[in-house]
């Protein structure tokens, strides 16, 4: 039956366009050959399926990159037992990666046997701003002594802050990939790729998706941050990833780590509910004193009426508190002092929807991921000055980790982690 | 024997003529008419043992023995599960004989819910015989009409081929994270049965493609060994120590083996030929 309904809406449309041409009525019979059909496709876009981030550099694409509307983040058990499994693994996924980012034409077999492509995206892959991130956990460092030598050296497996209820299997891995792309179904035909291409060597531990709703740009031309599922702007005070520099001391590992891990970063994920019937029923007021921002504009609560999420707040003038609480979520996650520059970070996080919880409350909240230079100065440090904010009668973290994404890809011929494996070859 | 036998070579040579007029790699030959009355015979004792089994089975229900029906669950499954893609032809049989709770919607109070795990249920949780013993008389019913119906199967070439997979399928969506023995953690059994069953098609089948892919061969005499080395782990006394004995990582070995052995065995209908 769907089939026939197919086959019928397009020829239904082209008899009507032949009978409308050169006949009174013409442009009334396009109009309606022209009317969307309750089966047609929504309209994509063919600039966007062909936005395509370089897969080759010096660091992996999908920490700087700007953030697409989808993503999904999927931790790993891997099922290796020395530096030649390994090192198999990440030559394939290199492999995958750069096909799933760059886009192409899927391989034709015989149809006697099962495709190649699970198809979802037609018979050429467009890339479609797709990047995928892969990092590798502490739970793999440690439990091989070819590889504990070479733990980068503020990667550790993540502990219980005080107001965390972390549930074991949405915890911790081996590896986790981000996947990000324009579109939630692009990410999941590279999920099913490697899936499918690497089962021998890994099992999906857990896995969180998310998204981002795309935000018009203001009147003045900016692109304001997105909202959480708080309703806030979420990402207002981030630091510029254009700045390569700032870039090089915030995110970017350095002299300080092993070699082959330079030009790599930590990733921090942290899988967050939001309680949001309890936080829609809390008055106005106080989600901006406890959030520190206004709820509408995003803007700083010692801005005026026109300040905007761009203005900074300056805390100096306010010691007290009075005006932005000193536990305000923004004050104690970054309070602008010389000594705390270096706890910066850079958010990247997606806003999650998993239907509801037994209770009948919606199961929402954020996936949060960032990367930093020094996990220890960066999200650690962050999330221990945030423990006890008013924030926490609202959310409840459950899951996550700490991760190490791997350098880049230099060129064709490298791989990801190639300098790790050189490093495990030569203990 | 000898009828199934012939019944089986005259569908295998109408279904080989058949298809060497469509031209495409590789053609079914006579080669798999061997294969395919070997396995039927194979299925056959299976699910000779499998009435016999459920005959002491449902007789120590009967008998209100608790205990006795205990030691002889695990085992009395083993002949099910190994030939499940062909008991599985039969859907009607195949849910009152092996249902789970989850696939009725009052689960274990569902009326509807039978055979092995409501008998399983009563043994483990409910701790009596008592209000399963017209279950064991069911299941006594249904597996021998199961073993009637079966024998008098054609055996269908790209089900047994395809059935291979269809085994580790199994396994990988269904089985691997302990749901299938939930009351009496026997799960490990059932692995190795699937694991058997799945690896006789494989090894019947495997003069047929050893010259045509000898990397296909190695993998997977690497893979199907590789789960093997794990179960070895935890047999005992001939059986099988709890599902709760195997570790993380083992069950992560065992996860990532079973589904590159679907995704490889997936490919066996088409290397030979078949649709």
């Amino acid at each position: 039956m769907g089939q026939s309904d197919r086959d019928t809406g397009p020829s239904r449309r082209r008899v009507l366009i032949g009978l409308g041409a050169g006949v009174a009525g013409a442009f009334a019979q396009e109009a309606a050959a022209d009317a969307p059909m309750v089966n047609d496709a929504p309209h994509g876009d063919a600039q966007t399926a062909a936005q395509s981030v370089p897969f080759h550099g010096p660091h992996q694409a999908g920490i700087t990159t700007p953030r697409p509307a989808a993503g999904i983040m999927v931790a790993f058990d891997l099922a290796i037992t020395g530096p030649e499994d390994l090192d198999r693994m990440l030559r394939l996924l290199t492999e995958r990666a750069e096909f799933l980012t760059q886009g192409g034409p899927v391989p034709e077999r015989d149809p006697r046997l099962p495709p190649a492509d699970s198809g979802l995206l037609g018979p050429v892959v467009a890339p479609d701003n797709q990047t995928i991130t892969v990092a590798l956990g502490d739970a793999l460092f440690e439990r091989f002594d070819w590889l504990r030598p070479l733990k980068p050296a503020h990667l550790q497996r993540m502990v219980q802050f005080p107001n965390d209820a972390l549930v074991a299997g949405q915890c911790h891995g081996d590896m986790t990939i981000q996947f990000c792309a324009n579109l939630q179904d692009t990410n999941i035909h590279a999920l099913r790729d490697i899936m499918k291409n690497l089962s021998e060597f890994l099992v999906i531990r857990w896995m969180q998706q998310g998204d981002v709703p795309p935000v018009p740009p203001a009147p003045d031309g900016s692109t304001p941050s997105a909202r959480n599922f708080f309703g806030f702007r979420d990402g207002s005070a981030n630091p510029d990833s254009n700045d390569a520099a700032l870039m090089d001391r915030i995110v970017w590992v350095g002299a300080e780590e092993p070699a082959w891990a330079r030009g790599g970063s930590y990733q921090a994920v942290r899988l967050i509910r939001n309680f949001v019937e309890r936080w829609d029923r809390t008055p106005l007021g106080e989600q901006e004193r406890d959030f520190g921002r206004r709820k509408m504009s995003g803007a700083p609560l010692d801005g005026g009426p026109h300040a905007t999420e761009r203005d900074v707040p300056d805390y100096a003038r306010d010691p007290e508190g009075k005006i932005t609480p000193l536990d305000a979520h923004i004050r104690l996650a970054n309070p602008r002092r010389p000594e705390t520059e270096k706890n910066l970070i850079l958010r990247r996080a997606f806003n999650y929807s998993n239907g509801v919880t037994k209770n009948g409350q919606l199961d929402q909240g954020l996936l949060f991921i960032c990367y930093q230079a020094d996990l220890d100065a960066g999200f650690i440090a962050v999330q221990n000055r945030l423990n006890g904010e008013k924030m926490e009668e609202y959310l409840k973290p459950f899951g996550g980790g700490y991760f190490f994404a791997l350098p880049g890809v230099a060129g064709p011929g490298d791989y990801l982690g190639s300098g790790l494996i050189a490093a495990a070859r030569s203990l | 024997m000898v009828a199934f036998h012939l019944k089986t070579t005259a569908l295998a040579l109408a279904f080989a003529a058949g298809m060497a007029t469509q031209g495409m790699a590789a053609e079914p030959t006579l080669d798999l008419v061997g294969p395919l009355s070997e396995y039927k015979l194979y299925v056959a004792e299976n699910t000779a043992q499998l009435v016999t089994d459920t005959e002491a089975f449902v007789a120590a229900i009967k008998a209100g023995d608790v205990e006795k029906a205990k030691s002889l669950f695990a085992p009395t499954r083993m002949s099910y599960e190994r030939i499940e893609p062909i008991a599985e032809l039969f859907s009607d049989l195949d849910g009152a004989i092996d249902a789970r709770a989850d696939d009725y919607e009052k689960a274990e109070a569902d009326e509807a819910f039978t055979g092995f795990h409501r008998i399983e249920y009563a043994l483990w949780v409910e701790s009596s015989t008592d209000p399963v013993q017209g279950y064991a008389d069911q299941l006594l019913t249904d597996v021998k009409a199961l073993d009637a119906r079966i024998n008098e199967l054609t055996f269908p070439p790209e089900v047994v081929v395809g059935g291979a997979a269809a085994l580790m399928e199994e396994v990988a969506a269904t089985k691997i994270s302990g749901e299938e023995d939930r009351y009496s953690r026997t799960d490990l059994w059932d692995f190795d049965a699937n694991f058997a069953g799945s690896e006789k098609i494989y090894d019947l089948l495997k003069p047929l493609i050893a010259e045509k892919d000898p990397a296909f061969v190695t993998k997977t005499d690497a893979n199907f060994k590789a789960v093997d080395d794990v179960l070895a782990k935890y047999r005992k006394d001939g059986g099988y120590v709890s599902y709760v004995e195997l570790t993380d990582a083992d069950r992560t070995v065992l996860s990532t083996r079973v589904n590159t052995l679907a995704e490889d065995l997936s490919t066996l209908r088409g290397m030979l030929g078949l649709n």
